[in-house]
């Protein structure tokens, strides 16, 4: 914990973390102070003026506040007719040459120049002469498509490439009011992260090839989510809307802070990763090739389930569906595999947010004590005379070949959220909620346990693989018994998985039941 | 009124060749130099009183003592010849006629700051005198007064020529800085002030050519020898460039605190052509305008200019005489800062450019007086938000025309509505 | 200022030649970062070719180690540099404060009648380029002109008929 300071605002005093600026350092306690270029990951540029406050006997008396740590005793003037104007005036400086296109402009609703509009400015524009004009609609590469007229030039979108991701495929060129957001012919955006520039921006100049003109902002739902794209669980927003006479439809995914996990940023892999929710889903139940009930599909599995059946749980599945489905395994006596080699993709990495483990929860299986090694599964393939696969798709990513002869003797029965080689094969497949539509809790690669709620609510829910789990015979399948058994494995969680996660200690996380 | 410090081998032949320059005292001061603890010439220079002749005015000596002591780093010497301030053309000659004199005098600063690495930022446009430079410091190599070795003595000290490219506001002296390190001319947010955090992050010291230019005097006759000259709170004399509206403009070497008027008169042969004077531009184009009642009592030194509520700046006199258009005067510096705003800073960037439209609009008749007050109204908008005083340069000369000569703004809106009134009723 | 960042993309490779090779090495040594070589290797190219392309832009981005877009940015911050070739004679005149009080519009006119050009624009036949510059620090000798890198002072029509004529 910081050190706490005291200091005035408005003659109020207010108790403050030392060693932040004042903008970070007020927020907290829920002042604003109105900025577009100083991003906490980003830093302090002093570009835009318009975090410019008044310190009362202060030399200077008018600081910008992302440049201004706060200090003990200080009287920060927010509210004095001077501010005021000078708020006033710095939003008509970034109005005069701004286009006003908010009707055909994404941002519109999550825009912070319409939203400062409202707040410290509101005046008619006393702009009578003509406008600067700039590019429009530029492909920057990697989906980003830039408009050089919205842009406030706070630079952000630059720093994120020079200090973030450190490739510097942005710059602004020229001077005066003519500067404008380029990239070097030939040399457009050209890394995993792009995308976030987009999020950067804080207004409508960065947007995305991949949302343009889908959805206005204000129609969107923002539910909390954990992206399931790879094992570091970045912290998202999963925005989805249900147009009328339509689905309930993801329409976007943006990173959501969380200093421990992902800090503010995704990876594009992952922000994309939203389309997998929507499209290429296993719908409909089958049993040898035709549609049936979800009760039938079941029934049917059921009459398979035995000794020498082997059940595969995927490393996407969360910590209550592995619970429940290693009780299904313990109650039929048979045994669980959570052989994945498939979503490991070595060398795909970055030591940063992309992991080599495209699964969201392997840390989980290790956890329950479900073997993964590819001998023990290998046995007990030979053992087996049929597979029942939950969401474990052997041939992702074009692995599991050296299996397929074996599977194709053998009665495949698929728990999935996709349609996937594995279903098109099985001798029934049974179509399950994925993370969006489901809640659950996954532990990243780092020992840190997240837990996620439901986002999106379809018109014909699917069953959770839990509630497949209990139908299959599960005894381990109400939310309290998966909790009760949840913290059996976890000793560290005591109460309910608290917002940004909960980090494993050492021992528990290397911890492996027998 | 002339005096000869700076100026004193600008008219030897061939002064700015070592051999010559030396005949004439240059590098005559090392020695004692050499002898003196470094310390003991800061305290000289701030006897001196010697002031920053960039356009701040700020004491040169006290600058150097604000650099920390005992950081683990290297300190740097930066030479402001970025000289891009119109109406001032005062380094330039310093650069050409008598480079050895500066050359000496970064010896000097550098002996005393305990600097190994200096850089003289010449701007752009002085293609000729770059050249000139070059050669000098190459001559001061070869004879062994830069190198490893200053003139023998156990101080090693390169000088490098970094060249602007066409940015007046590479004069300000963290856009210096910025430029030196390959990036754009921006200003850097101050604290940390360049003593502290400078070029490359080390302690560094940014100086005019001609302050630099005056220490070898200093050293070699002693700060009572250079305070004889001027006034007491602004010591020493000063290269003058009067241009405009005068029958001799030029270059002259003046001690401060002469009367303007006179020295306009007795100096710069008076008003050209004997035409009327209409106003002064003091110290450079930014800073506000003068009319002949305001300059009556107006001395050339910092006191005198700040109760006159303009400024001495880089020394750059400007004469205009009763036949200049004052809105289209304005309409020239607006667009001269507009030009160079380095378009950091959101209200210098987009608001000097609004100016600039607003009196092109007044000039061709479509203003209304609503315009002129819009126009003080956004001087006062723009002024002292911003990162650092280019934006001030304008807005603070264009609000002393649009005060002192509202009249002919006016005019210029009651042409305009007549002229569209007329076209109406034909 | 009017806008510079539409680069010319010749097609063609750029390197320096010998001799603003070895002034490149001498001059990297006498600064502590590389970045700090951006601007004295703009000059060299422009030195060496007139102007200043995207692709010479690129080869020093990448002979230095950084960013193209850092490179682009001084390249069009800087407005002394040519980002498309000038005329075999380019001609500046200044525009600002004492110039303009001493008659920099006679000269300008002058010219424009003359070669047939605006300030900005190139003639057809490659021979002469005009451009309107701001103050080149010679206010105590206005109106001043500078070709090709040289002053000329105290300019008035006659003597730019002279010079002119002097020009190939």
């Amino acid at each position: 914990m910081a050190e706490m300071i005291k200091l005035f605002v408005n003659g109020v005093e207010v108790e403050v973390e030392s060693g932040k600026n004042l903008i970070d350092a007020l927020k907290v306690v829920g002042i604003e102070i109105p900025h577009f270029c100083y991003h906490p990951a980003l830093g302090a540029d002093g570009n835009c003026r318009m975090c410019l406050v008044g310190i009362e006997d202060g030399r200077p008396p008018l600081v910008p506040a992302c440049k201004t740590p706060v200090a003990p005793g200080m009287k920060v003037q927010l509210d004095t007719g001077k501010i005021k104007k000078i708020q006033q005036d710095m939003m008509e400086f970034q109005l005069i040459n701004h286009p006003i296109d908010c009707p055909v402009c994404d941002q519109a609703g999550e825009c912070t120049l319409q939203d400062y509009y409202m707040t410290y400015d509101a005046q008619d524009s006393r702009m009578t002469v003509p406008v600067v004009s700039k590019g429009k609609k530029m492909d920057f590469g990697c989906g980003v498509v830039h408009d050089q007229e919205r842009c406030v030039l706070c630079a952000r979108c630059v720093r994120f490439t020079r200090l973030i991701t450190k490739t510097g495929e942005l710059g602004i060129v020229n001077r005066s009011d003519e500067a404008r957001v380029t990239t070097f012919p030939g040399r457009p955006l050209n890394n995993r992260y792009a995308l976030n520039v987009v999020d950067l921006c804080p207004v409508g100049a960065m947007t995305s090839q991949d949302f343009r003109f889908k959805q206005r902002a204000w129609f969107l739902t923002r539910d909390k989510g954990i992206c399931h794209g790879c094992s570091k669980g970045c912290n998202i927003f999963i925005d989805h809307n249900r147009e009328k006479y339509k689905d309930d439809i993801i329409y976007r995914f943006r990173p959501r802070l969380n200093e421990q996990v992902n800090g503010y940023f995704i990876c594009d892999e992952g922000r994309l990763s939203y389309h997998a929710e929507n499209e290429g889903r296993l719908l409909a139940a089958r049993v040898d090739g035709k549609d049936c009930s979800v009760d039938h599909a079941v029934q049917a599995a059921r009459k398979a389930l035995g000794p020498k059946i082997l059940m595969l749980v995927s490393p996407e599945c969360s910590i209550e569906e592995m619970i429940a489905i290693k009780a299904l395994a313990d109650a039929v006596g048979t045994k669980l595999s959570g052989y994945s080699d498939g979503y490991i993709k070595a060398g795909d990495g970055d030591g940063w947010l992309i992991q080599d483990d495209k699964s969201a929860n392997r840390a989980g299986l290790a956890k329950l004590g479900i073997d993964a090694t590819k001998e023990t599964f290998n046995g007990a393939l030979n053992s087996s005379d049929a597979v029942i696969s939950f969401n474990n798709d052997l041939f992702i990513h074009d692995t599991g070949s050296e299996f397929r002869q074996k599977l194709e003797k053998m009665k495949v029965i698929a728990v999935s959220t996709h349609n996937n080689t594995l279903t098109q094969n099985a001798a029934i497949a049974i179509p399950v909620a994925s993370y969006s539509e489901s809640s659950g809790s996954v532990i990243n690669k780092d020992g840190i346990l997240q837990h996620f709620g439901r986002a999106v609510q379809k018109n014909t829910p699917l069953a959770d693989m839990t509630q497949i789990a209990g139908m299959l015979g599960s005894p381990i399948v109400t939310e309290s018994d998966i909790a009760s058994e949840m913290k059996k494995v976890l000793p560290s969680l005591t109460e309910v998985i608290p917002e940004g996660g909960l980090k494993l200690t050492e021992s528990e996380a290397a911890h492996v039941p027998a | 009124m002339e005096v000869k410090i700076l100026s004193a081998k600008f008219d030897i032949k061939d002064a700015h060749m070592l051999e010559v320059a030396k005949q004439h005292g240059a590098y005559s001061q090392l020695d004692k130099l050499f002898s003196m603890e470094p310390v003991a010439v800061i305290e000289e220079v701030k006897n001196s009183g010697l002031r920053g002749r960039g356009g701040a005015g700020f004491p040169a000596g006290l600058k150097w003592s604000f650099l920390p002591k005992g950081l683990n780093k290297p300190v740097y010497l930066t030479v402001n010849s970025d000289e891009s301030e119109p109406a001032t053309f005062k380094d330039r000659y310093i650069l050409v006629r008598d480079p050895h004199m500066m050359i000496e005098g970064i010896i000097i600063c550098c002996y005393a700051i305990g600097c190994h690495d200096a850089y003289i930022y010449i701007r752009g446009e002085y293609t000729s005198q770059v050249k000139a430079l070059q050669k000098a410091i190459d001559e001061a190599y070869a004879a062994g007064y830069l190198g490893e070795k200053v003139a023998g003595h156990d101080f090693k000290l390169d000088v490098t020529v970094h060249r602007g490219a066409g940015a007046y506001i590479c004069g300000e002296e963290t856009a210096l800085l910025e430029s030196i390190e390959g990036k754009k001319g921006q200003p850097r947010s101050k604290p940390p002030f360049p003593a502290v955090e400078g070029l490359y992050g080390c302690p560094t010291i940014i100086n005019n050519v001609q302050t630099i230019a005056s220490l070898p005097y200093i050293i070699e006759n002693g700060a009572a020898a250079y305070k004889q000259y001027g006034t007491e709170k602004s010591p020493g004399t000063h290269l003058f460039g009067i241009s405009g509206h005068v029958n001799k403009p030029g270059m002259y070497e003046l001690p401060l605190g002469l009367p303007i008027l006179d020295v306009i008169e007795k100096v710069a042969g008076g008003v050209l052509n004997g035409k009327k004077l209409k106003a002064i531009i003091p110290g450079g184009s930014s800073t506000p305008v003068q009319t002949p009642e305001d300059a009556k009592d107006l001395t050339l030194d910092y006191e005198s200019m700040a109760a006159h509520k303009t400024m001495f700046g880089s020394g750059g006199i400007v004469v205009l005489d009763e036949t200049v258009d004052i809105v289209k005067l304005v309409e020239n510096l607006a667009q001269f800062y507009h030009h160079e705003s380095c378009g950091q800073c959101t209200p210098c960037r987009e608001g000097l450019g609004w100016i600039l439209k607003i009196v092109k609009k007044i000039l061709r008749g479509d203003g209304t007086s609503a315009d002129i007050d819009l126009l003080v109204e956004l001087c006062d908008n723009i002024e002292m938000k911003t990162v650092c005083v280019l934006s001030a340069a304008c807005t603070m000369p264009v609000r002393s025309y649009l005060i002192k000569f509202r009249h002919e703004f006016e005019a210029y809106v009651k042409k305009g509505a007549s002229a569209q009134a007329n076209v109406k009723q034909g | 200022m009017s806008d510079r960042s539409k680069l010319i993309v010749t097609g063609k490779p750029f390197r320096f030649d010998q001799e603003r090779d070895a002034e490149f090495e001498r001059l990297v040594k006498r600064y502590p970062t590389r970045e700090s070589m951006i601007l004295p290797a703009l000059w060299l190219t422009q030195e060496q070719e007139g102007w200043i392309s995207a692709e010479a832009i690129a080869y020093i981005a990448d002979r230095i180690g950084t960013f193209a877009s850092q490179v682009f940015e001084c390249a069009t911050f800087y407005t002394m540099y040519n980002l498309h070739p000038m005329g075999r004679n380019h001609i500046c005149i200044c525009r600002t404060l004492s110039c303009w009080l001493r008659g920099k519009q006679e000269i300008v006119d002058y010219l424009k009648n003359e070669l047939g050009l605006k300030p900005g624009e190139i003639g057809a036949d490659g021979k002469f380029s005009l451009e309107e510059v701001e103050c080149l620090g010679h206010c105590g000798t206005a109106p001043v002109v500078q070709v090709n890198g040289e002053f000329h002072e105290s300019m008035d029509v006659d003597k730019l008929k002279s010079l002119l004529a002097t020009l190939k």
